[in-house]
């Protein structure tokens, strides 16, 4: 393929909303317009809580609202806060709430709602169980709240804002429901510049203005700022078929499509009507994950030779076929994530030594043993860097054997340590480092890491005066990740590309898509 | 026929609970956690451990089964584990989609296969019967999938004669409702209407090569009375057996046709799901098509008692 043309109408793509946004917007901005979307993925449930699925959070992030919201930057900043402050000893936030703020039901949001919700968040949710243990939210007084730390973190407001399990602020008797039920809440009911209309299972969920909205007056940054709910109307149309979405971009029927075939972007990049966004956040950490506590790769100098043998490059091209789709890469971070973002590794890293690579297997206590690659057909990036994988470890001088599966029995099967050696993940960009399951021993996640020195670092950072701080660690916590090597990090993909209508201005993206500030021209 | 008729619905007991015991196995000893696929990635062994609980999947299988089984002679197909509705509900929900696509689509193929198969026939051996037969071939062989991609490529993005997708609920009208529904119609009529074409075809010529069909000409009759008074309606008996197969085969198994044109209908919900391994919907949603299908079935033999008094189904 001709990149040239590609990266030209792929720019143009990008700086056509700006240039027309500014020409006169506002003059023709349909305040009736609906949003038609075609997306891939119906959410099961629409609980925030209880998933970090994109297909939930896209959606609730235009319902709820946090206290904390993260900026352009990866910077969390306040939203229904109005101020905070934090005690000396860093264990106690006191956090003022915004007033006058009703929920779509027009009650109005006190201090009460947000003790619910967020004690509710903290028990429940899987970010606020592994990195808020033990903190507790106690009403102050009508607007006022405090959160108490079991012990001080510096990533309490991140994790607070967290982007995909949406701390979300609904009715206390709302949330007093679901806890008498245990059950997920099925009310959806927030703060938001948009209301759920109608969720009709299957084939749409549709979301209209909320005008008793109160938006912040800050200019919008990210997720954060001002919210203008410019569209009326916002359908989610779940269209599961690629080339149906293909298909609806090219003919306009659709305002935004998301979930496209990567192999047929370049039919769309010339297609009248519709323009193409290449957001600029919000790919994935591709991987290998190894199995630490049994079986081969238990023993860290087998995990080291195979890391050592690996022509990165070869091996990102076989799994995602196209450069424009990934970028190599040795940090944890993503390179916007200023704060976390570290090249410390790189010395590890794309070493394709096969000869120190098959020195090192001999020397270890490799006896031939089958190594099981766990993979599935339904994800085909991750299934090709599976095969590259049996290839690569054939030309070490290692067996292995595939198992495939379809994804809910990899799931499960990689529960068991015995089932498994080394299996292709990818694992969604997250705010903190801390949130990658696989780094800490204490989330016991499949591959079993067990490092104290990586445990360590971690809560190093956490307990650190300052990000800034926190920045020689930040490094340490990579070259440890890559001398013990829970997983292989082998690149970043590229988030997803949207297909535009023409019509549809100001539309952005920050780990999803952002709606409200969108607006819709006249016809 | 009353007898009869109670007699086929009596028979239904056994065929569900066989049907009930092989899914209720097939579904548990597939591999897949549900809990798993609930909680995601970041979820910890207690946490799966204790939605195991909340849902019941920790007590031994055959527990499981009567729980299930008991709910469901009570009338109670139990509740999503993803989406906590109620089971017969969001079957409901699917088979108003599925319902209008296989209707729409069995009226296409019969408007199309029995009008062809009949000029077929007439023509025996000319063109007409050569072009329609080669059509009934092509038909049969086109995967369904295939054939729906290139009705949209062709109808709805090059000329743009029909949206994309296939189904719109929100209060758009019959005539609009009928208009989104016709490309996916189309791609799952095409095979019946080739199975229907080759069938009419054979049958009508037989019939025509009787002797009160020549009694019929000599009589002087038109050749449209001969054909349709005289031959079609004793063609029907086959024919309708097919209309019928055809129609229950529509309603359970347009999964593909349904995917590819974003159609919410019953298949969507099963593959949905399977994927998810939402136990109780694929359960209860199985028990409901096979009870779908058998009482079409029973539709379509009692059926064909009204259309030739000679068949006594009572009898048979």
């Amino acid at each position: 393929m001709n990149k040239a043309p590609f990266a030209a109408a792929l720019l143009l793509g990008l700086l056509l909303p700006l240039a027309g946004g500014a020409a006169g917007a506002a003059a023709q901005t349909d305040r009736d317009a609906v949003l038609n979307i075609a997306y891939g993925n119906r959410p099961g449930t629409l609980d925030p809580y209880l998933t970090t699925n994109n297909a939930t959070s896209d959606v609730d992030r235009n319902i709820f609202e946090e206290l904390f919201v993260i900026n352009d930057k990866f910077q969390p900043v306040p939203e229904l806060v109005e101020s905070y402050r934090v005690s000396p000893d860093n264990l106690t936030y006191t956090f003022n709430l915004r007033k006058g703020l009703v929920f779509h039901n027009g009650q109005s949001l006190t201090a009460d709602d947000v003790v619910a919700s967020m004690n509710r968040w903290l028990a429940v949710s899987t970010q606020g169980k592994a990195n808020l243990p033990g903190a507790r939210f106690d009403k102050l007084d009508a607007y006022t709240v405090s959160l108490t730390l079991k012990t001080p973190s510096l990533i309490t407001l991140n994790i607070l804002a967290d982007v995909k399990n949406i701390a979300a602020i609904m009715p206390k008797s709302i949330i007093d429901r679901a806890q008498g039920d245990k059950q997920p809440v099925t009310e959806l009911i927030g703060t938001g510049p948009y209301r759920l209309a109608e969720f009709k299972q299957g084939e749409y969920l549709h979301l209209t203005r909320f005008d008793g909205y109160i938006p912040r007056q800050e200019p919008a940054s990210g997720l954060s700022g001002k919210k203008n709910a410019y569209v009326k109307d916002i359908y989610f149309r779940y269209i599961t078929d690629e080339s149906t979405r293909l298909a609806g971009a090219l003919t306009g029927e659709y305002d935004l499509v998301f979930n496209l075939p990567k192999d047929n972007i370049d039919q769309l990049i010339h297609a009248p009507g519709i323009h193409l966004y290449a957001p600029a956040s919000g790919g994935s950490l591709i991987t290998y994950l190894f199995n630490k506590q049994t079986g081969p790769f238990a023993d860290i100098k087998l995990r080291r030779a195979f890391n050592l043998a690996l022509d990165v490059n070869s091996v990102l091209v076989a799994g995602y076929s196209d450069p424009q789709f990934f970028s190599a890469d040795s940090s944890l971070g993503f390179p916007q994530q200023v704060d976390w973002y570290s090249e410390a590794g790189k010395p590890f890293y794309n070493q394709h030594k096969l000869d120190e690579a098959r020195a090192l297997v001999k020397e270890s206590g490799y006896h031939g043993q089958e190594v099981v690659i766990i993979a599935t057909k339904e994800y085909a990036e991750l299934y090709n860097l599976a095969i590259v994988a049996q290839q690569v470890l054939k030309q070490i001088g290692i067996n292995s054997r595939l198992d495939v599966y379809d994804w809910p029995t990899v799931l499960q099967r990689r529960q068991d340590p015995k089932n498994f050696d080394l299996c292709a993940l990818e694992f969604s960009m997250r705010q903190v480092l801390h949130q990658y399951p696989f780094l800490d021993s204490r989330a016991h996640f499949p591959g079993w890491s067990n490092s104290p020195d990586i445990d360590g670092v971690l809560d190093q950072i956490k307990q650190a005066p300052s990000l800034k701080a926190a920045r020689p660690l930040v490094d340490k916590l990579h070259v440890l990740t890559w001398q013990y090597l829970p997983v292989i990090v082998l690149g970043h993909t590229q988030p997803d590309i949207i297909a535009v209508k023409n019509t549809v201005q100001g539309y952005d993206d920050l780990i999803g898509p952002i709606l409200w500030n969108v607006r819709v021209n006249k016809q | 026929m009353i007898w009869y008729t109670l007699h086929r619905i009596l028979a239904l007991i056994p065929v569900l609970l066989v049907v009930a015991v092989v899914v209720f196995c097939l579904v548990h000893l597939t591999p897949g956690d549900p809990a798993l696929v609930i909680l995601g990635d970041n979820a910890s062994p207690g946490d799966v451990l204790a939605l195991h609980q909340q849902l019941g999947l920790d007590k031994p299988l055959p527990e499981q089964f009567w729980r299930w089984f008991a709910q469901v002679l009570r009338g109670n197909l139990g509740h999503s584990l993803f989406l906590g509705d109620s089971v017969a509900s969001l079957f409901a929900q699917h088979l108003k989609p599925t319902l209008a696509l296989a209707v729409l689509a069995q009226s296409i193929a019969m408007a199309l296969g029995i009008g062809g198969g009949i000029l077929a026939a007439y023509r025996r051996g000319r063109w007409a019967d050569r072009i329609i037969m080669a059509l009934a071939t092509f038909g049969l062989s086109i995967p369904g999938f295939l054939l729906g991609l290139f009705l949209i490529f062709f109808f709805a993005v090059h000329l743009r004669w029909f949206p994309v997708v296939g189904y719109k609920s929100d209060g758009i009208g019959l005539w609009q409702n009928l208009y989104y529904l016709f490309l996916p119609a189309l791609a799952l009529a095409i095979r019946i209407a080739a199975l229907l074409a080759r069938m009419t075809r054979t049958v009508m010529l037989e019939v025509l090569s009787e002797h009160y069909i020549k009694t019929a000409r000599a009589k002087g009759l038109s050749e449209w009375s001969v054909l349709w008074r005289h031959g079609f309606k004793n063609a029907l008996i086959p024919v309708l057996n097919i209309c019928g197969e055809s129609f229950g085969s529509l309603v359970t198994g347009a999964i593909v046709i349904e995917s590819v044109f974003g159609i919410p209908g019953i298949g969507l919900l099963i593959v949905d799901s399977i994927e998810r391994r939402d136990l109780t919907v694929i359960q209860g949603s199985v028990l409901l098509i096979t009870v779908s299908y058998v009482l079409i079935n029973l539709i379509v033999d009692l059926t064909f008692g009204f259309i030739d008094p000679r068949i006594n189904v009572s009898r048979s």
